[in-house]
């Protein structure tokens, strides 16, 4: 390479302005890593609320038992069902007094209380699925009461989809200005060195010559903010998985983006990689701007 | 070899800086050019290293327009050329010997090849032991002398110098002078800008005179 040189005279050069070059990309990786583990923690989320929904319906004392088999045959024949199951009024408190609070509860009343029901999943979640089996159940004969949380699973559902909107929002304008930001030292680096530039070209040094160490300078400046910005998002996650799991008991390492082989190798040469794309696209506007 | 057929350069707020220039230089010549302040010399230097276009007219080298090279092809157009500055222009961040040896670099020689001629070209100006020093710690003589071995290095058929004397002393001067004579009687054609009289009447080569961006004579001194 010829031109490493120059590479090292123009980060000599930019100096202090290099470190917040790459300083800039490594709080913005930082960001975009931070970025998507929310992305994928709340994308999981979703599709843990969205595969357990489920709807019960509560049926009278003393239904007769065939009356319950078909109510479950047809249920089972509808569209966007994936399981029907019946549970009795003695599994139901058997599952309630599980709950200490629950069977103090329980405890108040002379026997059991709690109605027979059937529990039925879907396969996927639609608000107007989950509203025609419910009207179907509701209508058949020997049912009490129908329920499901879609109001909740909505909201929860729309909170993840602003919690991702906002994220991505912030995502992209942590590029644009990381990218803005290595520009314009790139730009200082070039108008620092314009007196050299004029002179390479005057001894008949080709273009690629004369840019390709600005080029570098910005991909060297992404390649160690990459690097930093996935050492700082490693030191902060790997001390709040701790810190949840001695508060709550969690294991947040049993989720795949957590667990080292994915998140020590993969997630840094990610970031790596976006820390030398930003840099290396931050360089190459640089030089639009200045090599007209 | 070089030949201004007609040229017109007119800078911005219709500033005329060259008009209806023509003349021819032979392979091998010694040309001075000289004028007043203003009178076109550097324009003309400008033009003839691509630095710059004329407004109209057409500038030939070895019968190529030169006018027409488009970006891609200059920077080899321009290894064809050696330029030395009233400045000097060198690199103040590196030392002397990677100054003078900067051409071959930046076209990819063996740097084997490149340690050797950079050295000889120092022993030759008389330089040597200088070489590890930035061009800060030598003095105006001998800070050209390194910008004429930078030009020369290469061998170009073509040397172009705007004011190589004019930070200089006499004593200086005279040995800067006999540099570019030694080029000259190596084969190279050497075109100056000048404004030093003295010098161009004692080495009695080709004058052309400008005036207000027009020749208005062109003779032997």
């Amino acid at each position: 390479m010829r031109w490493a040189k120059e590479i090292g005279t123009n980060l000599k050069r930019s100096g202090f302005m290099s470190l917040i070059s790459a300083g800039t990309i490594a709080i913005t990786v930082f960001m975009l890593g931070a970025y998507y583990i929310v992305q994928s923690g709340v994308t999981f989320l979703a599709r843990h609320i969205e595969s357990n929904v489920e709807v019960t319906a509560f049926l009278k004392n003393n239904t007769p038992q065939d009356k319950t088999d078909n109510i479950i045959m047809e249920t089972k024949a509808l569209a966007g069902v994936a399981e029907v199951r019946f549970v009795t009024k003695w599994d139901a408190f058997q599952e309630f007094i599980q709950d200490p609070e629950m069977k103090a509860v329980m405890d108040t009343f002379e026997g059991n209380p709690l109605p027979d029901s059937i529990v039925v999943r879907l396969d996927t979640y639609t608000r107007e699925k989950i509203e025609r089996i419910s009207s179907f159940l509701r209508e058949k004969d020997g049912v009490e009461e129908v329920q499901y949380g879609a109001g909740e699973i909505e909201n929860l559902i729309n909170i993840v989809n602003a919690v991702r909107f906002i994220a991505a929002a912030a995502g992209i304008i942590f590029i644009i200005a990381s990218m803005l930001v290595v520009s314009n030292i790139i730009n200082l680096t070039i108008y620092a060195r314009k007196q050299d530039i004029y002179i390479f070209r005057m001894i008949g040094a080709d273009e690629s010559y004369i840019r390709m160490p600005f080029v570098a300078e910005g991909v060297i400046h992404g390649l160690f903010g990459g690097a930093a910005g996935w050492a700082a998002l490693y030191g902060v996650v790997t001390v709040l998985i701790a810190q949840i799991r001695q508060e709550t008991g969690l294991d947040l390492s049993v989720y795949h983006i957590f667990r080292p082989e994915y998140f020590s190798v993969r997630l840094l040469l990610y970031s790596v990689g976006a820390g030398i794309g930003l840099g290396f696209t931050g360089s190459l506007l640089s030089q639009l701007r200045m090599f007209k | 070899m070089i030949k201004f057929n007609r040229v017109y350069k007119v800078f911005e707020r219709d500033i005329q800086a060259l008009s209806d220039i023509s003349f021819e230089v032979k392979r091998g010549e010694f040309v001075f050019i000289t004028g007043p302040s203003g009178a076109g010399k550097t324009t003309i230097l400008n033009l003839l290293y691509r630095e710059d276009l004329p407004t109209m007219g057409a500038i030939f080298v070895d019968s190529l327009d030169i006018t027409h090279i488009g970006t891609g092809r200059l920077p080899a157009y321009r290894r064809g050329i050696g330029f030395v500055f009233q400045d000097f222009k060198l690199l103040f961040d590196r030392p002397l010997f990677e100054n003078i040896a900067l051409p071959l670099v930046v076209r990819g020689e063996n740097m084997e090849y490149v340690k050797k001629l950079a050295q000889t070209m120092i022993d030759r100006i008389g330089l040597t032991g200088k070489e590890s020093l930035n061009p800060w710690h030598l003095s105006g003589g001998e800070k050209q002398k390194a910008a004429i071995a930078r030009a020369l290095i290469t061998s170009p058929p073509i040397l172009l110098a705007d004011e190589p004397t004019g930070n200089l002393d006499d004593y200086s001067s005279w040995e800067i002078m006999e540099m570019l004579t030694e080029a000259n009687r190596a084969g190279t054609t050497v075109i100056i800008a000048s404004h030093n009289k003295e010098i161009m009447s004692k080495l009695g080569h080709r004058i052309i005179r400008l005036d207000k961006g027009k020749v208005v004579s062109d003779a032997m001194g």
